[in-house]
Formats: structure tokens, C-alpha cells, sequence
């Protein structure tokens, strides 16, 4: 069994727990390994470059410098941790003065790090190197009919647009197709949820979580990448009812979750009860699905 | 909001301001004011200035009235505007710097309370345990908003009944080399002058 050197972040141990057990029983279903890194830390999220640029450089970078002797690659779920990891990276190599200043931080603490640590988003490695042919063999029961709407959100995909476009990337999209849903046109899907100004700038944010939410009102779910998109999706649903004058009550789930249901996995495993609206009338839905052996 | 039409005075530009808050000052100068940036952002409908605008300011080194606007503090970091930018200009890089430099100048804002006061609840957080800790963060965040806190209790107590707040920590136990890291990098930056 192949394994891939993991690298969790902070949402996948609390509030996106169901993310990280879902996509090790995904990884798990397709025979491959997810290996933790070793006494990770937080990539900085969004607030380390608000403190300090070199700290939002040397925070990731201690996390790189420990995976360099284990593996040549990381592994993330989390969009914020994939940019935070992937910039250290492209910043070193955009920017040689950086170089003794991250140097002089992380010699402190006995480590070095002058990139070759290759930077992967999980969905990027699903659809690149396991591939969509051996995931659509996987499939137990296919999602016929199920009418998904695929929210990318920004850092999978921006500023590096590594794997898929920066707009309207359709890695997702192909994906959800073989597990044998309707994906449903969405031009929203690569605009902003809010991030961490739902919490600090309620007002400025709910705006935007309406008008990503108000096109897909019908759709049977809408699928996520990232645990904030996720929470922000699913957590103001009813602000949001409010503010459009409509009823919005759809079920945002992770795409391990919904591959997870595809492969007729358990819901020990997936924890789609752990979402906060309409997983019931969802799992019911996918439950009527016929299954093969 | 309506265009400001300023008296401008030798004394109200600071033709260093560019490269202060711009990593890229010899991109930024080029800026031709198209506006892609401004239709990009999903917050500018609730900016003071624009993103076009506020990106003028700097070309000309408007130093106080950049710093004085609400605008960085609503980028939410998407990097929409720098990946459209015909100018390859890191605006949203530019974002973050001003946000730095408005912290370091105690420039007050209603919005940079709260903007900045997340940010510091958090890497306080991170600085402690090495990780995000979801209770810990919200009680140094709401410690100052009471009420906040009492208006995000239903959806707390609903994620802690779905199993998604962990009631402890989860820990770096190299908590030295986080605090070293935490430690060094902000003296270094402080000793640079750097924003």
C-alpha cells in the first residue's frame, strides 16, 4: 500500500473532523496510506502575514523542513494549509533575500528548508495520480441523479492555479462525474465565502455567502474542498433565508463525504451526521441508490 | 462612494509609500487604473475605496488617506484581483502589507478593531499551542464583545454537540521551536522596518 506523507492542519482536528476521517477512508478504500507529519504546527492561516511576513513564511516552513527527510511530496486538505505550504515555496523561489532570513529563524530551532518539498491539494492528488479511472471503478453505487453543485472557493486554486484554472477549474467537476452525479453548472464556484470575516465582519460576509448559496437552493448538495468554506456554507443558513427572503436549507458536504457514499462506505466512517443541515434527507436520498457487491 | 477631490500638498506625499507596502513597487507604478481588480473583489461593495482606487493612492503616495481607509481591512485574501491584475500586480499582497503597517501605527478603524482583533486572538492562540484551538480562540476574540459571544452560542453548542470543538488542545510538543519561530521572526521584520 502506497503512502503519502499527510499533513492534517488545525480545522481537520476539530471542526472539520468529518473532512479528515472521511478522506483517510477514502485514501483507505483506494489502498493508499495517509502518514501524519510528525508534531505539525498551524500553516499561519490567514493571521500569521497580519503579525509578520517572515512569520507567515517560517511558520509553514518548519512543517516543510520536517517532511524533507520522510518524503519529496505533502499532502493537505484544507485550501489555507495547501496555499500557506505552497507559498513558502514560491515565495523562496520569487525572492532570494527571503532565503538567509528564513535560514537565520529556522537555525534556530536546528532545521533548514530551501524548497523541494512538492505542495499537494488532496483533490489534486485524486484526480492527477490515483486518477478518476480508478476511483470510477471503486464506485459501489453511483450517484445517478443526484444533482451536485461543486464549490471550489479560492486557495485550491488561487494565486497558484497549479493543477486546475484559477476562475473556473473543473477537476472537481470530472470527479463528481465519475462517481456518477449531475454536476450542475456553477459560475459561482470559485468566488469567495467570507473566510474569517464571517466571524470578524458578519454583515460584509453574510452578503457573500447568500449570493453563492442563492443560485444553488435546489441543488441536492453542494460539495466543498475546505473546512472554512464548509462551516461558512452550512453555518448561516438561516441569516441567509432571511436576507434573500427564501428558504435556503441544502447540505454542504465534503467531496471525500460524497466520494465516500459512492464507494458504499459506512457512516462511521464519512460522519455525515456531524454536518450541520439536511444530511438525513441526503444520505436517505443516496440510501434508495441500488448497491453493487 | 463619490470621488474625493483632494488639494494636493508637497507635504501629503510620501513617494516611499510604494515600496513600503508593496513587494512588487516597480509592478504596482504601472498600474493603468482598468478597475479589474475592483470588479474582482467581493467585498468592494462595502469598501470606502475601491481597490482601483485605493491602489492609486499608493502610486501617488497618498500615505494617510491610504492607511485611513477601511478597504484592507474587508479583503478577505481570495486573490482574485492578483491572479486578473493585467499588471501582474500582487495586490492582494499589498492587502496584507497595509494591514501590517496600519497595526504597527495604531491607525484606528471600526473595522480594523475587529479585523485585527481576530488575527491577534488567533496567532495568540497558535503561539501558545502551536495549533488553532477553537474554544481558546473565541474566548480571546469575544473577551472585549460579550454580546458577540452570546450571539455565537447556539452555533457553538451545535458544532460541540456534533463532536467538531475538541475540549482539549491539540499540541506542538516542540512548543520551544514554536515560540522561537514566533519570537525571531517578528524581531527581525521589527528590526527591518519592515511592513
Amino acid at each position: 500500500m502506497k503512502s503519502y506523507t499527510y499533513f492534517p492542519g488545525c480545522s481537520l482536528e476539530s471542526t472539520a473532523s468529518n473532512y479528515d476521517h472521511s478522506a483517510r477512508a477514502v485514501m483507505q478504500a483506494l489502498e493508499f496510506d495517509l502518514k501524519d507529519l510528525p508534531d505539525w504546527n498551524c500553516c499561519g492561516a490567514t493571521g500569521a502575514d497580519v503579525v509578520s511576513h517572515l512569520l507567515s513564511i517560517a511558520l509553514p516552513a518548519r512543517n516543510l523542513a520536517k517532511a524533507q527527510s520522510l518524503d519529496d511530496q505533502i499532502v493537505t486538505t484544507c485550501s489555507a494549509c495547501y496555499l500557506n505550504l505552497y507559498r513558502v515555496n514560491a515565495h523562496l523561489a520569487a525572492d532570494p533575500p527571503l532565503q538567509p532570513k528564513l535560514d537565520a529563524v529556522l537555525g534556530e530551532i536546528g532545521l533548514h528548508y530551501a524548497g523541494g518539498v512538492r505542495v499537494r491539494h488532496l483533490l489534486e492528488l485524486l484526480v492527477t495520480d490515483v486518477g478518476l479511472k480508478a476511483i470510477a471503478q471503486r464506485v459501489q453505487r453511483r450517484l445517478s441523479g443526484l444533482r451536485v453543485a461543486p464549490y471550489y472557493g479560492c486557495l485550491v486554486v488561487r494565486p497558484y492555479a497549479e493543477f486546475d484554472g484559477p476562475d473556473l477549474p473543473t477537476s472537481m467537476d470530472r470527479l463528481l462525474t465519475a462517481l456518477g452525479a449531475s454536476v450542475i453548472p456553477y459560475p459561482m464556484k470559485t468566488r469567495c465565502c467570507g473566510g474569517v470575516l464571517m466571524t470578524s465582519q458578519r454583515r460584509v460576509a453574510l452578503k457573500l455567502v447568500a449570493d453563492l448559496l442563492e443560485p444553488v437552493r435546489d441543488a441536492d448538495c453542494v460539495v466543498t474542498v475546505c473546512p472554512l468554506c464548509q462551516l461558512n456554507l452550512e453555518a448561516y443558513q438561516r441569516a441567509v433565508s432571511a436576507q434573500i427572503g427564501a428558504p435556503v436549507h441544502v447540505p454542504i458536504v465534503y467531496f471525500t463525504q460524497l466520494m465516500g457514499m459512492a464507494f458504499a462506505l459506512p457512516e462511521a466512517q464519512l460522519e455525515l451526521n456531524a454536518n450541520l443541515v439536511g444530511s438525513d434527507r441526503l444520505t436517505a436520498q443516496v440510501g434508495r441508490m441500488s448497491v453493487w457487491a | 462612494m463619490p470621488e474625493k477631490a483632494f488639494n494636493l500638498t508637497r507635504e501629503m506625499l510620501d513617494h516611499s509609500f510604494a515600496e513600503s507596502v508593496a513587494p512588487d513597487r516597480e509592478k504596482l507604478l504601472t498600474c493603468i487604473q482598468c478597475g479589474t481588480c475592483t470588479a474582482s473583489c467581493p467585498t468592494a461593495y462595502a469598501m470606502d475605496y475601491t481597490p482601483r482606487q485605493l491602489c492609486r493612492l499608493v502610486q501617488v503616495g497618498l500615505r494617510d488617506e491610504a492607511l485611513h481607509s477601511r478597504t484592507f481591512w474587508l479583503c478577505t485574501n481570495c486573490y482574485s484581483c492578483t491572479i486578473r491584475c493585467p499588471r501582474g500586480i500582487a495586490l492582494t499582497e499589498t492587502m496584507a502589507a497595509m494591514k501590517r503597517l496600519a497595526i504597527a501605527e495604531n491607525v484606528e478603524h471600526e473595522e480594523k478593531e475587529s479585523v485585527s482583533r481576530f488575527y491577534r486572538s488567533f496567532m495568540a492562540t497558535v503561539r501558545h499551542h502551536g495549533r488553532n484551538f477553537e474554544p481558546e480562540n473565541l474566548i480571546r476574540y469575544y473577551i472585549s464583545d460579550p454580546l458577540g459571544l452570546i450571539g455565537q452560542a447556539p452555533l457553538a453548542l451545535s458544532m460541540l454537540v456534533k463532536g467538531r470543538i475538541p475540549l482539549t488542545p491539540g499540541k506542538v510538543e516542540a512548543s520551544d521551536e514554536i515560540e522561537a519561530i514566533f519570537r525571531t521572526s517578528i524581531a527581525m521584520d521589527a528590526a527591518e522596518g519592515a511592513a
